[in-house]
């Protein structure tokens, strides 16, 4: 029996459709990376992966391993080949900037970097200086901060660029924390620096990081990252949200595609699956993107608000976590299916992830909800204690979860 | 393809070869060695210099990261000594380097990064990441190495040698408090110490220790309404750089006077929504004088939670158009030089008209202090 998921795509046209996208954004990165927030189609869909529903901290079980990290992160991880990659900030106002690699199978150290933050560290307390979710193109990782340094190293941890966007424009920052997640699409880097000073997206070079292309972007505080999408032409294109538009714009050069004038989320980012762009707005607002030119808008549904965390879309559902509720919606009318109160989750920042026909969800305190999705309403089958503080949304890559909490890196399997 | 033997790139090719070919030669027939270390000073200099928005200099660097990651002969404490007097921006490449570099070290190099250590002469973030590299994985000798630091010139170890000294569970003395906070310059460790110190019976002002700024003229409230005027010079700003205030101006609502507004707070926070009944699409300034006894270089550092402007002696040093997105003690840091006697500063604070109840703050600290964050010395 065809899985309830997966009725209205079939696997083989999830591998095409994948691979499809996986070429266009990911060049070098291997079928089971893990490359950016929300994973490297930025989804946060991992359908094949098998995880265990049932993991604790404290006793261990089901837990691969545990790496005690100095400082504070508050970013997802990513997981490049077997090197799990997070970053992290300590010292005096957290202005000492790091990123670290770990082996995925022992989850040792294989080598570290470290700056000092040129810019403004300072961000609310429960955010860090590591804030950003780093990227990679499968050859070198970048790492992006609160503080806007923006680092490339290679695999091996040795330094390939260094950019101070806080020294190249002062009026950059936000002092409650800036949290916006890099992209890399066809060799350049996107970051989007939006705040009350001088507010951006610039687009660098991944080899040598000098600046390919810089828009001038509204001055208002947003902490959502850029996403990418396929156009029907076969072009990728990055989606830059904010408060006041929707944005397609070209990665190589920078320039627009299409705006929409809807005013987005600015802390959830939208999420593209099947010809759709499902984008935090007014609620969610899901716009068609199969035809050329603007999108033109599906359905808008405001009983499907985001709130913090990003959207998943697995098959013909859309699932969002509003405040500590998550609900279901119907992909191609925004109707809601149902909804699902969280006991006990006090806050939830951390975006949620979907493994086979489970939706994995980290409250701030560290308990993850396990969500099965296959019947008519969604059924908590389990709820994990970590004992970590989770603001990061986790990885997934082959059958284990990766998982940055405020002080520790988790790998999460059966196996 | 049979490419055309003259085609430009192809000549360019040939030239650069037969450079290179000559540059090798002179340097195997002369002084190999002192060409290897000229060329690899080179290296170090374009990195230690680079600047902000320097395009060219940031794809030479990153080609000459390339380089030096794999480079034999290039020494970690040469790195390392690279960092003093660089650039934020080169600083940045050149421990990006020695982390690198690091890595690959061998262990006996641990007796020269020790040396490097031990310099105090040599850059401090260099020799911050020195220290983390020897303790990484050693409490011990972390805890000992920073109880012999506490008044190291980096700011960074001697934040971590007082977070030690104070996460210490054994009883903390009057003597040893004192001698901590004669140590921290942080204000978060600085208030920390105060508090112990106050609960030991020995009161310590906190905003004086800090050199905040506490006694202030204000007047307004002018209009800021639709967040407008945070660029409009009104006649306070003219007539305060002519040093000719009057006593009153024509102010949002009416005649403005000037009147007295004292901080309590120990982080020197002056509470403007306080003693302007909450006023909101405003703004307001703020003027006090300090006296030092001769000239200082020195930094004005601001806090506040609102679009704010700074002027020093008649010139502005600050200004940030941003409302409500956090307030840190030191969050707005310019280097000041103040003159030998009366100095005069002036405040321009602009609130908005945001309704949340955390937008509702209107308020800013200022202290003066040197670029350790010590209090400078003020005529009474």
């Amino acid at each position: 029996m065809k899985h309830p998921l997966v009725r209205w795509i079939r696997p083989s046209m999830l591998c095409v459709i994948g691979a499809s996208l996986s070429s266009t954004f990911c060049t070098l990165s291997r079928a089971e990376d893990w490359t950016q927030f929300r994973g490297p189609r930025a989804i946060g869909v991992a359908l094949n992966a098998s995880l265990p529903e049932k993991f604790d901290g404290q006793s261990g079980q089901n837990i691969g391993w545990k790496a005690s990290i100095p400082g504070r992160s508050v970013g997802g991880v990513i997981v490049v080949g077997d090197q799990v990659i997070t970053t992290s900030s300590d010292g005096m106002d957290q202005r000492r900037i790091r990123l670290l690699s770990y082996d995925s199978a022992t989850g040792k150290q294989n080598w570290e970097q470290q700056w000092v933050a040129r810019g403004r560290p300072y961000c609310h307390p429960t955010s860090a200086n590591a804030a950003p979710t780093p990227a990679s193109d499968g050859k070198r990782v970048f790492a992006f901060f609160s503080s806007n340094d923006l680092a490339a190293v290679d695999l091996e941890g040795n330094l390939v660029w260094y950019r101070s966007l806080a020294s190249d424009f002062p009026k950059a920052g936000n002092d409650v924390g800036m949290s916006s997640s890099p992209v890399v699409v066809g060799g350049v880097v996107i970051v989007q620096v939006e705040c009350q000073g001088d507010s951006f997206a610039i687009g660098l070079n991944a080899e040598d990081g000098t600046t390919v292309w810089k828009l001038d972007r509204p001055r208002k505080a947003n902490w959502s990252s850029p996403t990418m999408v396929q156009l029907p032409n076969g072009k990728p294109a990055v989606i830059l949200q904010s408060s006041e538009d929707l944005t397609a714009i070209s990665p190589t050069d920078g320039k627009a595609f299409w705006r929409v004038p809807i005013a987005c989320s600015t802390t959830s980012s939208a999420v593209s699956e099947d010809g759709r762009l499902i984008v935090p707005s007014g609620g969610l607002t899901a716009l068609d993107l199969s035809s050329s030119g603007a999108p033109s808008e599906l359905w808008k549904e405001n009983k499907l608000n985001p709130n913090a965390c990003s959207p998943v879309v697995v098959g013909d559902k859309v699932y969002v976590v509003n405040r500590t509720v998550l609900v279901c919606g119907d992909v191609f009318t925004g109707k809601v299916l149902w909804q699902l109160r969280l006991p006990d989750a006090n806050q939830i920042w951390s975006s949620p992830v979907v493994a086979g026909n489970r939706l994995f969800l980290f409250s701030m305190e560290g308990a993850c909800f396990v969500v099965a999705l296959e019947g008519e309403q969604g059924a908590i089958v389990e709820t994990n204690k970590l004992g970590d503080e989770v603001l990061g949304s986790p990885a997934i890559s082959g059958n284990a979860m990766y998982v940055r909490g405020a002080t520790s890196l988790w790998k999460i399997t059966s196996q | 393809m049979i490419k055309n033997p003259l085609h430009p790139s192809w000549k360019q090719h040939c030239f650069r070869a037969i450079v290179r070919a000559g540059t090798l030669a002179a340097c195997l027939t002369m002084s190999a060695p002192v060409c290897m270390a000229d060329v690899l000073s080179d290296q170090l200099s374009a990195l230690r210099t680079i600047q902000p928005g320097d395009e060219k200099g940031l794809q030479q660097a990153a080609s000459i990261a390339k380089q030096l990651s794999s480079s034999k002969e290039l020494s970690l404490v040469q790195v390392l000594s690279a960092m003093k007097g660089a650039s934020p921006i080169g600083k940045n490449w050149l421990v990006g380097l020695a982390n690198g570099l690091h890595r690959k070290s061998p262990a006996t190099q641990t007796a020269e990064l020790e040396k490097f250590l031990a310099d105090k002469t040599q850059d401090g973030e260099a020799r911050y990441t020195v220290f983390r590299w020897l303790t990484d994985g050693n409490e011990e000798r972390k805890t000992q190495w920073l109880e012999e630091m506490l008044f190291d010139p980096s700011l960074e170890i001697r934040f971590d040698a007082v977070a030690r000294a104070l996460a210490s569970s054994e009883e903390i003395d009057q003597a040893r408090l004192t001698t901590l906070l004669d140590a921290a310059r942080h204000p978060e460790q600085v208030a920390a110490i105060i508090a112990r110190l106050g609960k030991a019976g020995v009161e310590v002002d906190q905003a004086k220790h800090l050199g905040f700024l506490t006694r202030w003229d204000f007047i307004g409230p002018f209009d800021n309404i639709g967040s407008k005027n945070f660029d409009k010079v009104y006649p306070v700003e003219t007539d305060w750089t002519k040093n000719q205030l009057a006593e009153s101006y024509e102010g949002k609502t009416g005649k403005v006077t000037w009147a007295e507004g004292t901080s309590e707070s120990p982080e020197g926070a002056l509470d403007l929504a306080k003693i302007f009944n909450k006023e909101k699409g405003c703004i307001v300034y703020g003027k006090t004088t300090v006296n030092v006894p001769s000239d200082v270089d020195c930094e004005i550092r601001v806090g506040c939670i609102n679009a704010q402007k700074v002027w020093v002696n008649g010139e502005l040093v600050i200004a940030n158009e941003v409302y409500h997105t956090g307030m840190q003690i030191d969050q707005y840091a310019v280097p000041v030089r103040l003159k030998a006697g009366e100095n005069r500063i002036l405040i321009k604070v602009c609130q908005n008209e945001q309704k949340e109840a955390w937008a509702q703050l209107f308020t800013f600290q200022a202290r003066l202090c040197d670029s350790t964050g010590k209090a400078i010395l003020l005529d009474p």
